[in-house]
């Protein structure tokens, strides 16, 4: 999952930042509003944390431009002000969520993964498959007889986009996209590397390959 | 309060009736005046006249020589008449018939003019006059009747006054038009402000006369900075709140560093110090924004921002079935701040979303001074406790979590309007009942 987070203060921005890729998210930060605006169009995220209140173009315009040039992108938006007309003026804009500041960072891990679920089309509480389900908190696999298995933060990345957008073909470079920040150094082929420890810490046969698209998870082949 | 209007109707209708009437006893006066001073002229000629027809016979009896008198002197109680004395010797015109008119002897030269009661009830003028014929002394009074004089005058002042008062009633119309007119930049202003108070202007755009225009460019001045005022004290709240949040955020930030990871007493204490600090920026600026009543007041769109409204708190509440009902009731106004309304809807609404098991309503009625009725099918609060914690007031450092802070912000607000919160228990609905009733708004008129 890749996010885009929008905040301009020096401080708290880049440890939001690093809260997020923490949790296993992708995450840029952007400082202004027309940066942000900018980015949000051309880079396909996953879902954008934008704060209202931002230098040289205001949050709220943002967002609009977003939705009239058909970006669909999840937005949870970040007020400093808890009144009820910043809040409807949001949803109405075509914000997913909001959170007033302060708040503490489960908070904000807890709506992204709700805004994420329901993004994505699921509508349950945690992620499963038959025969295991994902601790989002512990970064852990739970398997059903009991046994847990640790997973490394990109295999961890990996696994949570597979299981929300299961039987869907993924091809690497979607992959790459959607689990490597902007700036980082991205070689396709390292998704192979990954691919193949997920399958031996969940089994081969969850994830399959399919020649010269990608690959698909969760279905019996 | 007297208008303007008024005050000048009357002056001008007082003076105008005071000058006619008085023009009306002057000229009443005068022409009385004249007729009788006329006419005691022609009764002294009358008897001039009756002296050179008069003659002494042989006997030295007087005689009048009937050839030369007006027939008018022989037809009984024709009104005209005469009396002759001398020595004892007194002739009596024929018109007096059986009477007689109390008139004495008179010295020579000496003249009276009298008025007395003639036959059958006339009022008479009679001029008596002293003179001296072959040596003896003859006093002569020549009386005539009022009567036809007196008539033909008061029928004079009757037409008169008759004109005058179809003057005073034209000239009084005549006028109202003319005030009417002259007054009509007010009427005009008068909408203006009323405009203004409904919120549907925010300047008053008619220029008004010379006398008034300083005024009105005056007040155009104060309201335009007012608004600037509000609007940058609004903003500057904004930053000020943002940035003291965003400040707080980074604090809880610190307190998820993993060196604290271990001492979850440090977290916690820091926690709790931020949410206090939210709370208080919170309750404190909203506060500061309802304070000296200097927000711009509009007519809201009642439908549209409730539909706005409830469709943030499904957004909020998507987990969570809630059935939201609104209903409001054709005519149904609010003046006032959009911001405010939606603050205490949002936080009733939201409470009640909260409690609620699957029902929400919410109903507008009222008019001009709007009610709104906030219902759920929760298990209710006790009332007295609620009606405590608003009227109490409610001080942000001895809050506990929930509800309490936006009921607080609710209670500033509609403090605020001077309009009145009450709690109860659901009829329809089974669960909390909130009730805020505003008070219509004052117009000029």
């Amino acid at each position: 999952m890749r996010l885009l987070l929008v905040e301009d203060d020096a401080t708290l921005g880049p440890q939001l930042q690093a809260g997020l890729q923490r949790a296993g998210y992708a995450t840029d930060i952007a400082t202004d509003g027309i940066e942000a605006e900018i980015q949000g169009k051309l880079e396909p995220y996953d879902l954008v944390i934008l704060d209202l209140g931002l230098p040289k173009r205001n949050g709220l315009e943002i967002l609009a431009n977003w939705r009239s040039a058909q970006v669909a992108t999840p937005v949870i938006i970040l007020t400093a002000r808890g009144g009820w007309q910043d809040k409807v003026t949001g949803f109405n804009t075509g914000a997913d969520d909001y959170i007033s500041k302060p708040f503490q960072i489960e908070e904000l891990l807890a709506r992204i993964s709700a805004v994420l679920k329901r993004s994505t089309g699921n509508t349950v509480e945690t992620l499963h498959t038959a025969h295991f389900k994902l601790n989002e908190q512990t970064q852990t696999v739970i398997f059903n007889h009991g046994e847990q298995c640790n997973l490394t933060n990109i295999e961890f990345r990996l696994l949570r986009y597979f299981m929300l957008h299961s039987g869907h073909i993924l091809s690497k470079s979607v992959l790459t996209e959607h689990i490597y920040e902007y700036d980082e150094d991205k070689d396709s082929n390292v998704i192979e590397v990954y691919v193949n420890r997920l399958r031996q810490k969940i089994g081969s046969h969850l994830i399959q390959t399919r020649r010269g698209q990608g690959y698909v998870f969760g279905v019996a082949s | 309060m007297l208008s303007l209007k008024g005050r000048l109707s009357w002056s001008l209708t007082f003076s105008l009736v005071l000058l006619l009437s008085l023009q009306w006893l002057v000229v009443s006066y005068a022409i009385n005046k004249l007729s009788e001073d006329q006419l005691s002229k022609r009764l002294q000629h009358e008897g001039e006249s009756l002296l050179a027809s008069a003659q002494f016979n042989a006997s030295n009896q007087l005689e009048i020589d009937p050839q030369r008198l007006s027939a008018i002197y022989q037809r009984p109680f024709s009104g005209h008449y005469y009396v002759v004395i001398t020595g004892n010797q007194r002739l009596i015109s024929r018109s007096l018939w059986d009477t007689d008119l109390n008139i004495k002897n008179l010295a020579k030269d000496e003249q009276k003019l009298l008025y007395s009661k003639g036959p059958e009830a006339q009022s008479l003028l009679i001029v008596a006059t002293g003179y001296q014929k072959q040596g003896q002394a003859i006093s002569i009074a020549v009386a005539e009747n009022l009567g036809p004089l007196k008539a033909s005058i008061e029928h004079f002042q009757l037409i008169y006054a008759a004109i005058s008062l179809l003057g005073l009633i034209i000239l009084l119309a005549i006028q109202r038009l003319i005030i009417q007119h002259a007054l009509l930049p007010l009427k005009i202003i008068q909408s203006d402000i009323a405009k203004l108070e409904r919120g549907e202007a925010n300047q008053i755009t008619s220029k008004g006369p010379v006398e008034i225009a300083p005024l009105i460019t005056e007040l155009n001045h104060l309201l335009q900075s007012i608004q600037q005022k509000s609007k940058r004290s609004r903003e500057s709240l904004g930053n000020l709140a943002h940035a003291l949040k965003t400040k707080l955020t980074l604090l809880n930030q610190t307190a998820e560093r993993s060196e604290i990871e271990g001492l979850p007493q440090i977290r916690e204490s820091i926690y709790a110090a931020t949410n206090s600090l939210d709370q208080i920026i919170e309750r404190e600026l909203k506060r500061a924004r309802l304070m000296g009543d200097i927000r711009p007041m509009q007519q809201i769109d009642l439908k549209t921002e409730i539909a706005q409204l409830t469709h943030t708190l499904r957004m909020i509440y998507k987990t969570k079935i809630v059935n939201i009902t609104w209903e409001v009731i054709e005519g149904t106004k609010f003046n006032g701040d959009g911001e405010d309304l939606m603050e205490i809807l949002g936080n009733l609404l939201d409470n009640a979303c909260k409690w609620c098991k699957r029902n929400v309503s919410l109903t507008v009625t009222g008019g001009d001074a709007p009610i709104f009725v906030i219902e759920d099918d929760g298990p209710g609060c006790p009332v007295h406790e609620l009606n405590a914690l608003t009227q109490r007031g409610f001080r942000a450092d001895e809050s506990v979590a929930g509800s309490g802070l936006g009921l607080a912000i609710v209670y500033d607000i509609a403090n605020s309007y001077g309009a009145n919160l009450s709690f109860s228990r659901s009829a329809a609905l089974g669960g909390l009942r909130v009730e805020i009733r505003f008070t219509p708004r004052k117009l000029f008129t």
